[in-house]
């Protein structure tokens, strides 16, 4: 795994009227990299992001950003950080740019030029100067993403970020997301509703309930192999596959093996030599939903699903 | 703190209700002028300078003999009846209300400065609260009681504002309607009579009335901050100033009385010739004052700070 951590939870813990929101919560994120926030509303994700940008006080625990815990050094650690908290809320009476030049001003040392840069990276020079109670929805969030790249953040905090987006909108979002955690080597942390969209978008996964984490896992490396082959006539490639040693189970079409990547071509191989006519064979991945499935229970993912 | 002051201070002016607020008290206060001028040209008033001051002479002479003034209603009489012989002695008139000088010497600004900071000082963070945009201003680099501290300061600055520009409106107004009718000033210093001078009058007139828009507005400030309600902030802030003296006269036979805000939050009685409390002095005022503001303002710094922000 990468280099030091940009962002460390240590043991965090949150309890409101004796009652433990989030349990004694560790976590790392890393420079460049995308972790993804999920789990069933009410297991605490938004009271993690919360306290991990000061909106919350932490009851135990604590949060180190680039080297600094936001407890000792609130203003230095929370330089590091630029938060879109849920949908950019941004002053409706004022244009684009003075909200810009206000969430400048209490940052250090952003000049005119980095704002219009800023301003320029989110495509929104034609209507910066405009109210902003006039933008539409995906305006404001191009704006929200504005304010928290001002000051070159080394982590970024996102909390439901594509709420309210349109397709195209989210698609944009996600590659811009993607584009500046290689370029820059940000580190992101998104908390989002929509599993497809963390499938996507992120490198890593973090899975909370009930305020505690219980899976954390890397999106690049499947844990197991496993492939989709579907190949005619069905039950002589059923026969094939378990002469040849693998487990097959029968999906749709064809059938779900687990191999090893290098086994492949000698299926192929083995596959056309019998005369079979093979039409697919491709590596085949459990959805998020799926596993979201799996660690936390239907019942809750059904009230996830709903939101 | 000056470039979040300086944030502050361009939100405040971004918004259109400020400009109308600042609009209306220039319109008011000329209006209030006008309206002067056409129901003072009502009256005849030819009446003899010598002779109502005579008469109040000879009230206050009453009142004193009967005994019921005591304390600083007392001393404000005494002074009162030796500017009056004075006057009557040496020939000098007093300043006519519905004149140049008259308007500047007591100008009536303080009311609507006072409300239009105090609807400002309940919105600066409540409004944060209410357009959702208290999680965008949290989140940055800066401790909350710096951002407090720039919001106070905001309120601060433009309660002076107001007050100045209400002042400058008094004064144009004053030269627009009101002819010169000459006139002086008196008071008392150190057992003397000694003459005032209109302008430094008016603007220690102005600087008490400016105490009573501070304490108000932080009221509001603090119930904004606690409650996050602006609506709530305003009707209890215009609640007490509007009733306080009222509150004042059902409880004047407690000692309490003298320990309450209310009793206190006008310091132009000092200047006018009713005081509310036979026991309270101009510097025992400011010292309740101090107190209750303080408190009001460890009370909006505390709970502001502490605060979990779950909307």
């Amino acid at each position: 795994m990468g280099p030091t951590p940009i962002v460390e939870l240590k043991n965090l813990t949150k309890t409101i009227r004796g009652k433990k929101i989030i349990d004694d919560l560790s976590l790392q994120l890393y420079p460049g990299q995308i972790t993804g926030f999920l789990g069933p509303n009410g297991a605490g994700k938004t009271t993690t992001i919360r306290m991990m940008v000061g909106l919350m006080k932490k009851s135990g625990g604590e949060v180190v950003i680039d080297g600094q815990t936001l407890s000792a050094d609130f203003e230095e650690a929370l330089s590091k950080v630029g938060v879109i908290v849920e949908n950019p809320e941004m002053y409706k009476f004022m244009s684009g740019y003075k909200n810009l030049l206000h969430f400048a001003r209490m940052q250090k040392g952003i000049t005119k030029e980095r704002i219009d840069e800023v301003v320029k990276q989110v495509g929104m020079q034609n209507r910066i100067h405009e109210k902003v109670g006039t933008y539409s929805l995906g305006m404001r969030q191009r704006l929200g993403l504005a304010q928290a790249l001002l000051h070159r953040p080394k982590f970024l905090i996102l909390d439901e970020p594509t709420n309210g987006l349109d397709p195209a909108g989210i698609r944009e979002f996600r590659e811009y997301l993607r584009l500046i955690a290689k370029t820059e080597n940000v580190s992101v942390f998104v908390s989002s509703h929509m599993l497809s969209e963390i499938e996507l978008m992120c490198d890593r996964i973090a899975v909370i309930q009930n305020g505690k984490l219980v899976d954390l896992r890397d999106m690049s490396e499947p844990q197991e192999a496993h492939y989709y082959v579907e190949a005619f006539p069905a039950d002589q490639t059923f026969e094939l596959l378990g002469s040849l040693g693998f487990k097959s189970e029968s999906v749709n079409e064809g059938f779900v093996i687990q191999a090893e990547k290098t086994k492949i071509p000698e299926l192929v191989n083995a596959l056309s030599t019998a005369g079979l006519e093979l039409y697919a064979i491709q590596p085949h991945r459990k959805t998020l939903e799926d596993q979201f499935l799996e660690l936390t229970g239907g019942g809750q993912l059904a009230e996830t699903a709903s939101k | 703190m000056l470039k979040l002051l300086q944030n502050e201070w361009m939100k405040l002016w971004s918004k259109k209700g400020t400009w109308i607020m600042a609009g209306l008290m220039v319109i008011l206060i000329i209006a209030m002028a006008g309206i002067m001028k056409w129901s003072y040209s009502l009256m005849d008033d030819e009446s003899d300078w010598k002779l109502s001051t005579q008469s109040e002479l000879e009230n206050d002479k009453n009142s004193l003999a009967s005994g019921v003034l005591k304390g600083e209603s007392k001393r404000l009489a005494e002074e009162n009846l030796q500017i009056s012989e004075y006057r009557l002695a040496n020939d000098v008139a007093p300043l006519k209300d519905f004149s140049r000088e008259g308007m500047i010497y007591n100008p009536s600004v303080g009311s609507i400065a006072l409300l239009l900071t105090v609807i400002v000082a309940a919105g600066i963070v409540a409004s944060e609260f209410s357009q959702g945009t208290i999680k965008m201003l949290l989140t940055r680099p800066v401790k909350r009681w710096k951002i407090m501290t720039s919001k106070y300061l905001a309120i601060l600055l433009f309660g002076v504002l107001l007050m100045l520009i209400g002042f400058i409106t008094t004064i144009l107004s004053a030269f627009i309607f009101f002819p010169s009718e000459g006139g002086q000033a008196l008071a008392i210093s150190g057992g003397n009579v000694v003459e005032v001078s209109i302008w430094g009058h008016g603007l220690y007139i102005l600087l008490l009335s400016f105490v009573n828009v501070i304490i108000t507005a932080t009221f509001a400030f603090m119930i904004g901050s606690v409650f996050r309600s602006s609506g709530m902030a305003i009707g209890l802030s215009l609640f007490i100033y509007f009733t306080g003296s009222v509150i004042v006269g059902l409880l004047s036979r407690f000692e309490i009385v003298k320990y309450l805000i209310f009793t206190h939050m006008d310091l132009t009685m000092y200047e006018s010739n009713y005081i509310l409390n036979d026991e309270i002095t101009l510097s025992f005022s400011l010292v309740v004052l101090a107190v209750y503001l303080i408190a009001f303002l460890i009370v909006s710094y505390t709970v502001f700070t502490k605060r979990d922000i779950t909307a």
